[in-house]
């Protein structure tokens, strides 16, 4: 790949996309500089940002109609932040995160303690995954989402306890029935005091102390236990290089993943060797074409074009398409390709591209280049400076430039539509 | 270029169906329900193609084999039997003193040992016309409980190894004739892994009010949904562009045809999503356009926790839409064609955990509704005296289910189920 492509492929794998113009300052930048502000961003000098929530008081208790409001505002600002903020392959990361522990907003049913867990996740994405984990065990979102806060010593719950090591870290295969009993004992005596904030607070009396032999391991009898036993299993390294690979990479061989795995397990589990591993893995041509999952299709597709969509129908876009953010179908996360080029996904991209092509402004770069009919400097616009492939432009010769209510608009619908754009 | 209204003629002349409209069941998604998916090819519907399945029908049989559709329901999350059909045995009333079922609210079925959950009321007529039957005690071989493994097994039909179909996709395969044919096999918000085959295609759809295509004012609709097919032709070496180029024509082909089933006038009036999704299920059945299998999926059935609540909402609704559906079908005059089926991933503990729920368990109740079922009773056994790690253990391979359904769709059972399991009598003789 040419630098300008290599930026591309990061804008689109790594981060969410670019704003028009933003890929010739990059490529003047060069790859190597764009890598370090990516997966290094204390030392690249790029600035933090604050949550995306930063300036947001959710009411606790909100009337329906209020929470319905509310709900919206938090992902509008979510998603804004993907463009805006500063650091995007955290954001990057906090979005893979977020998939892979799959709390969903539906279950835990209270917006301040969900965007509570989804700023942990984003303050750590780059962080260490022990400590991550060990944030997340006593979190009070997850507490709810998966039991944790009913769980008692005298009747365990057993559901954190096993998604814990099949989902989270381990992955199945590596741990037994009667780990996951253990596990679900030694976690036992946290509650979250709903009437106060969602405060989580740990009770002795809810606690069963007894120790606990997990993963072959005696003694485990708290969360400490738990999850330094856990991380201590080979198989995390392995597990979570193998998923991050996927997300960011596609299909990537077994070998390619146990040298990222063991990047990520000689830095004792820090999150950004291993993602700067993936990346330059995926640089060095490592994987494959990607399906785009919707949240970040729509994300890269309004910088791209600088479409002006109101919050309301860009979340109504998102759900014909099939994901909303901080709602997960299942706590195996979001689906995958399969979903996204279902019949009914594949409809409502081709509506919502419409849509983001009406509201693309007059003085848009892409919509001059679609009037033009300049077809390699669209795809470049779009982040794809290789260009479009023989039937998306052959397509594209057929919209007459008047379709729309102006110039190119018809065109740029098409374009956004194509499967070309769907691939990152 | 394929022209739109070519494409669509060549398609099975179903042209001129009225403009789309929304469903009722599309807030689903919204509602966290879909289960994840598998891979699920789509792809172009040829233009040769004709979409009327062939009627060999061996001459005494009064519904032939082609005409016949299954319909079946996925419970994703694991769905808790035991509350489900409620076995009248002191064991059940001792491991569930919180949660167990209140002896009034049951709905008894006579001359079992067993009774519906209050929720299932509304599937009582048929029971008691016969046309409802119960299968005890099914689930997989060394029965995992992990959801995702469970599911897997279930959704492909094949136990201890990966499958890369689904146990109806290979029906599909086992069964085409010419090109495949999108339509014969249709997903509503879920199951689509089933459908899974290696030559033959399925229609996915998550979400009823995605399922049209609008174009902006000012925007020739028919020029752009032209220029859209013709992204997909030629198809990209690359496999990845290629799959994303196939979904485009087998969509539009989809939406023009299905259109009439997702006309928003009455469907899922009053009812929830869910029963919005099986009113869909049975007027697809009524367009005549060789639909075969159709899956349904709703989630939110691992009731960790507040069981009572949560299992109640759920059973409403499902018992409700299969009500729906069956009443439609049968005033439809499609009753005879339909066997209904109901599967999840596994049962749940025998005993309550701390938080008023169960965990993941083993073996648990499956449902047949249709008049091809054997009614009155119940097959297969559930047996509390003998629990495995505080579970109901599975007595009944999940594929004893599916081989008297495979058979009833014609075969070949065996073949596709890679061998020979046995017949509970589920379905009538």
């Amino acid at each position: 790949m040419d630098t300008r492509s290599e930026i591309a492929w990061l804008a689109r794998r790594a981060g969410w996309g670019l704003d028009p113009g933003e890929l010739d300052d990059l490529s003047t930048l060069g790859t190597s500089a764009v890598l370090d502000r990516l997966t290094d961003p204390d030392s690249a000098g790029v600035s933090a940002s604050a949550s995306p929530w930063a300036d947001f008081e959710p009411d606790p208790d909100p009337a329906n109609d209020q929470r319905a409001r509310q709900n919206l505002a938090a992902t509008s600002m979510w998603l804004s932040h993907f463009s805006t903020g500063s650091r995007q392959f955290e954001n990057g990361l906090a979005w893979f995160w977020h998939g892979h522990f799959a709390v969903s907003a539906a279950v835990v049913n209270h917006l301040p303690a969900m965007l509570g867990h989804l700023e942990l996740l984003r303050a750590r994405a780059l962080g260490n995954f022990r400590e991550m984990i060990r944030a997340v065990t006593v979190d009070a979102a997850m507490l709810v989402f998966l039991d944790g806060a009913s769980s008692t010593g005298s009747s365990p719950n057993e559901n954190y306890g096993r998604e814990l090591q099949e989902l989270y870290t381990l992955g199945i295969g590596n741990y037994t029935e009667d780990d996951v009993r253990a596990a679900a004992v030694a976690l036992t005596g946290y509650v979250v005091r709903r009437r106060a904030g969602w405060d989580v607070r740990f009770v002795s009396q809810r606690h069963d102390p007894t120790p606990q032999t997990l993963l072959g391991v005696d003694g485990v009898r708290d969360v400490d236990t738990v999850v330094d036993t856990v991380l201590d299993h080979p198989a995390v390294s392995t597990r979570i290089a193998g998923k991050m690979a996927s997300h960011f990479l596609g299909s990537v061989s077994p070998s390619t993943v146990d040298e990222m795995a063991s990047v990520f397990a000689d830095s004792s589990l820090e999150i950004a060797p291993l993602g700067r591993a993936v990346l330059e893995a995926g640089l060095a041509g490592e994987g494959t074409p990607l399906v785009m999952a919707p949240v970040p299709w729509i994300v890269q597709v309004m910088r791209s074009t600088g479409a002006v969509v109101e919050d309301r129908m860009v979340v109504a876009m998102l759900r014909n398409m099939g994901q909303v953010p901080g709602l997960p179908p299942n706590v195996g996360g979001y689906p995958g390709a399969s979903a996204w080029l279902s019949s009914s996904s594949t409809a409502a991209r081709f509506s919502s591209a419409g849509v983001i092509a009406t509201r693309t402004p007059d003085d848009a770069p892409v919509l001059t280049a679609a009037a033009d009919g300049r077809w390699d400097d669209l795809a470049d616009l779009l982040l794809r400076p290789g260009g479009f492939g023989r039937s998306t432009i052959d397509a594209l010769r057929d919209v007459s430039r008047q379709s729309g209510r102006r110039p190119g608009v018809g065109r740029l619908a098409l374009a956004l539509a194509s499967p070309d754009m769907l691939i990152a | 270029m394929l022209s739109r209204r070519k494409f669509l003629g060549a398609a099975g002349g179903v042209a001129g169906v009225a403009a789309a409209s929304g469903g009722a069941w599309a807030a689903l998604l919204r509602d966290s329900v879909e289960q994840s998916s598998g891979p699920t090819p789509t792809t172009t519907r040829p233009a040769t193609t004709t979409t009327v399945p062939s009627t060999t029908e061996p001459p005494s049989d009064p519904v032939p084999q082609a005409d016949r559709v299954l319909v079946v329901v996925q419970m994703a999350g694991g769905n808790d039997g035991l509350n489900t059909l409620v076995p009248s045995s002191g064991t059940y009333r001792d491991a569930r003193p919180i949660i167990g079922i209140p002896e009034e609210d049951l709905v008894v079925l006579s001359k079992t040992d067993f009774s519906l959950h209050p929720s299932l009321a509304p599937l009582s007529r048929w029971w008691n016309l016969g046309s409802m039957t119960a299968v005890e005690g099914v689930g997989i071989p060394f029965q995992s409980r992990s959801h995702f493994r469970s599911t897997d097994a279930w959704l492909s039909g094949v136990s201890g190894a990966t499958s890369r179909t689904g146990w109806l996709g290979r029906w599909l395969d086992a069964t085409q004739e010419g090109d495949p044919d999108p339509l014969r096999a249709i997903s509503l918000v879920g199951g689509s892994p089933m459908l899974v085959g290696e030559k033959s295609l399925a229609t996915v759809i998550q979400s009823a009010e995605a399922f049209r295509l609008r174009t902006p004012e000012g925007i020739d609709t028919e020029g752009l949904i032209s220029a859209f097919l013709a992204t997909a032709s030629p198809l990209a070496t690359d496999l990845t562009l290629a799959a994303a180029q196939r979904a485009i024509p087998s969509t539009v082909d989809a939406v023009d045809l299905l259109t009439g089933a997702f006309d928003v006038t009455d469907a899922g009036a009053g009812g929830s999503d869910t029963a919005g999704a099986f009113e869909v299920a049975a007027r697809i059945i009524d367009l005549g356009i060789g639909t075969q299998v159709i899956t349904i999926g709703l989630g939110g059935f691992d009731t960790h926790s507040n069981q009572l609540a949560r299992q109640s909402a759920l059973l409403d609704d499902l018992a409700i839409g299969m009500a729906g559906f069956m009443e439609k079908v049968e005033a439809d005059g499609h009753a005879d064609r339909v066997t209904l089926m109901t599967i999840s991933e596994f049962g749940r503990r025998v005993g309550e955990n701390g938080s008023g729920g169960t965990d993941h368990g083993q073996g648990s109740v499956q449902f047949l509704l249709g008049p091809s079922v054997a009614g009155w009773e119940v097959h297969g056994e559930l047996d509390l005296k003998n629990l495995v790690e505080g579970d109901a253990p599975t007595l009944v391979d999940e594929r004893s289910i599916y081989a008297e359904a495979l058979d009833w769709l014609g075969g070949p059972t065996d073949d596709i189920l890679g061998g020979t399991y046995e017949r509970m009598g589920a379905f009538a003789a």
